[in-house]
């Protein structure tokens, strides 16, 4: 049974972090944006975000379930709130602490508006964006392996739940290695080369 | 007075620019043409601030004309808002009242037409120094072959060329405030601000850039605003000398510097002028500090006293 079964799992898993990971980002960082910016935004949402990311993100999957059923979307908004809060909440404060001689630089050379914030402001605050992405990333992968272990659904959370109805142990522990292999590759193969690009521009020492 | 002086820079002006247009292609560090300096005024500009302490008066009923082309320098103690006024000039923030002039118009938004050059130097992290230099032309839709004559040009002008591909945090405090000077020189500016951009600098870097400053200005006759606490450097380089006095900041006092030019910091007549503002500095920090102390003295209500800082010392 096991060929076939694993990479399909794995695939099925991976496209949901892709698609949530995604959303969370097109989510996480706008709002932060409008959080550390303006004031209504804060007193809008701040709270609210707040509250919220200090809630595992699985509390909300019977909530879902209610609304959504036992559908993809049900689990992708586990999945995107797990990833979106911590991208949120680490965008407001890098941006917030952009030194305001770099904005002010800007300013003086005519840059305002949308263009001041996507040429100037966001790049400086990329090094602390980056910190929360990677926060928001391995959310995410937990989010979505709660998600699948309690809603059936394929992906690799139901394959160990499978190994655990049939008392294969072998099973859940190739799973698990699978899904530890998953978490470390991603990050290689996602941040590695931004962390090494920050490195080199801000002068960060490398470990 | 400082007529005499623009004469002596026109003379010096045309005379450089009819040198490096003579040869081709020009030498390593030649100033390219360029717009020249446009006049700036403050008309009783004043600018508070309310704060949770409640209204800060930052700057009363400043008065202050700059003529085109001419190189004025701030002079004053912290807090005598000296960095304000270039911000008002800048267009970064506006007065509470009064007018604030740049050639036939009123400032009303920052524009690259007044370039500011920052004490930290503000140069992009995430760019290198060329793309650093390019940075304002790009947002002035420059096409990509101009931008880079233009920063070649720049690069030389301040002898960084080899080191175009360096990001700021490879670079000296000195390279860096050079590069910030190229970057504010990019769009060819009328009006160059510079808020301290050599204090956090070693003397003989400092002396360096001076020089380098004074040979810009000479050869391009862009107004300059230049603040520095230093008085030195403030002779120097000014061609006039502004001393603001604080709380609330204002001008106080001002200068001129009939001094021929290139100077040197350790001229003699530059130290005698140094002197004759140093004291008169002094004294105005001293009449400060001596309000601040008599504040502290006519006024113990304010405190409540069950605060146990203001009891140290009692009755000793
Ligand atoms: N946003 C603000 N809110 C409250 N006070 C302010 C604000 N900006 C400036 N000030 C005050 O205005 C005064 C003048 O500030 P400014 O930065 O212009 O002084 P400065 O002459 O440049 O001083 P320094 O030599 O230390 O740079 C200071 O007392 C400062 O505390
Ligand atoms: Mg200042």
């Amino acid at each position: 049974m096991r060929d076939g079964t694993l990479p399909r799992a794995l695939a099925i898993t991976v496209a949901r972090l892709i698609v949530g990971y995604g959303i969370a980002l097109l989510i996480g960082v706008p709002l932060g944006t409008s959080l550390a910016r303006s004031r209504l935004a804060k007193q809008a949402f701040g709270p609210i975000v707040l509250g919220l990311s200090s809630v595992p993100s699985i509390c909300w999957l019977p909530l879902a379930i209610v609304w959504f059923g036992l559908s993809e979307l049900a689990i992708q908004l586990v999945v995107v709130l797990g990833a979106a809060l911590p991208i949120a909440v680490a965008t407001e404060n890098s941006v917030r602490h952009v030194a305001p001689s770099i904005e002010r630089a800007a300013r003086t050379m005519g840059a305002d508006g949308a263009r001041l914030m996507l040429t100037v402001t966001l790049p400086a605050a990329l090094p602390g964006i980056l910190g929360g992405a990677k926060i928001g990333w391995t959310f995410a992968l937990r989010s979505l392996m709660a998600g699948e272990l309690l809603f059936v659904s394929g992906g690799l959370g139901q394959l160990l739940e499978t190994g655990r109805d049939l008392g294969d142990t072998a099973l859940v522990l190739g799973v698990v290695v699978v899904i530890v292999a998953l978490g470390r590759l991603s990050e290689v193969l996602l941040f590695s080369r931004f962390d090494r690009a920050i490195a080199r521009r801000w002068g960060v020492e490398e470990l | 007075m400082f007529t005499f002086a623009k004469a002596w820079v026109e003379e010096r002006g045309v005379s450089l620019r009819a040198v490096t247009s003579s040869i081709r292609p020009p030498p390593p560090s030649s100033i390219p043409p360029s717009r020249s300096g446009a006049s700036v005024a403050l008309e009783d500009v004043s600018l508070s601030v309310t704060t949770e302490a409640g209204a800060v008066e930052i700057l009363r009923e400043a008065t202050l004309s700059v003529a085109a082309g001419e190189f004025v320098c701030l002079l004053g103690p912290s807090g005598s808002g000296k960095s304000t006024i270039l911000n008002l000039i800048a267009g970064l923030s506006r007065p509470t009242s009064g007018r604030v002039r740049y050639g036939d118009g009123g400032v009303t938004r920052p524009g690259p037409d007044r370039a500011v050059v920052f004490q930290d130097a503000a140069l992009f992290p995430w760019l290198t120094l060329r793309a650093n230099i390019e940075f304002p032309l790009k947002l002035q839709h420059w096409p990509a072959d101009a931008r880079r004559a233009r920063s070649e040009e720049l690069l030389r002008l301040v002898h960084l060329w080899r080191f175009q591909e360096r990001f700021p945090h490879e670079l000296s405090g000195g390279m860096r405030q050079r590069g910030a000077i190229a970057r504010a020189l990019a769009t060819d500016p009328a009006v160059l601000l510079m808020d301290e951009p050599f204090a956090a600098l070693d003397s003989q870097t400092r002396e360096i850039l001076q020089g380098e400053v004074e040979r810009i200005w000479s050869a391009t006759r862009k107004t300059v605003i230049f603040v520095t606490h230093n008085v030195r450097e403030a002779v120097r380089l000014g061609d006039r000398i502004v001393l603001m006095g604080t709380r609330p900041g204002r001008v106080l006092h001002e200068e001129f510097v009939d001094l021929p030019r290139p100077r040197s910091s350790n001229d003699a007549r530059v130290a005698t002028l140094a002197t004759g503002i140093a004291r008169r500095i002094a004294s105005e920090v001293e009449k400060v500090a001596r309000e601040e102390a008599d504040d502290a003295w006519v006024a113990p209500g304010d405190h409540r006293p069950g605060d146990p800082r203001r009891q140290l010392g009692r009755g000793i």
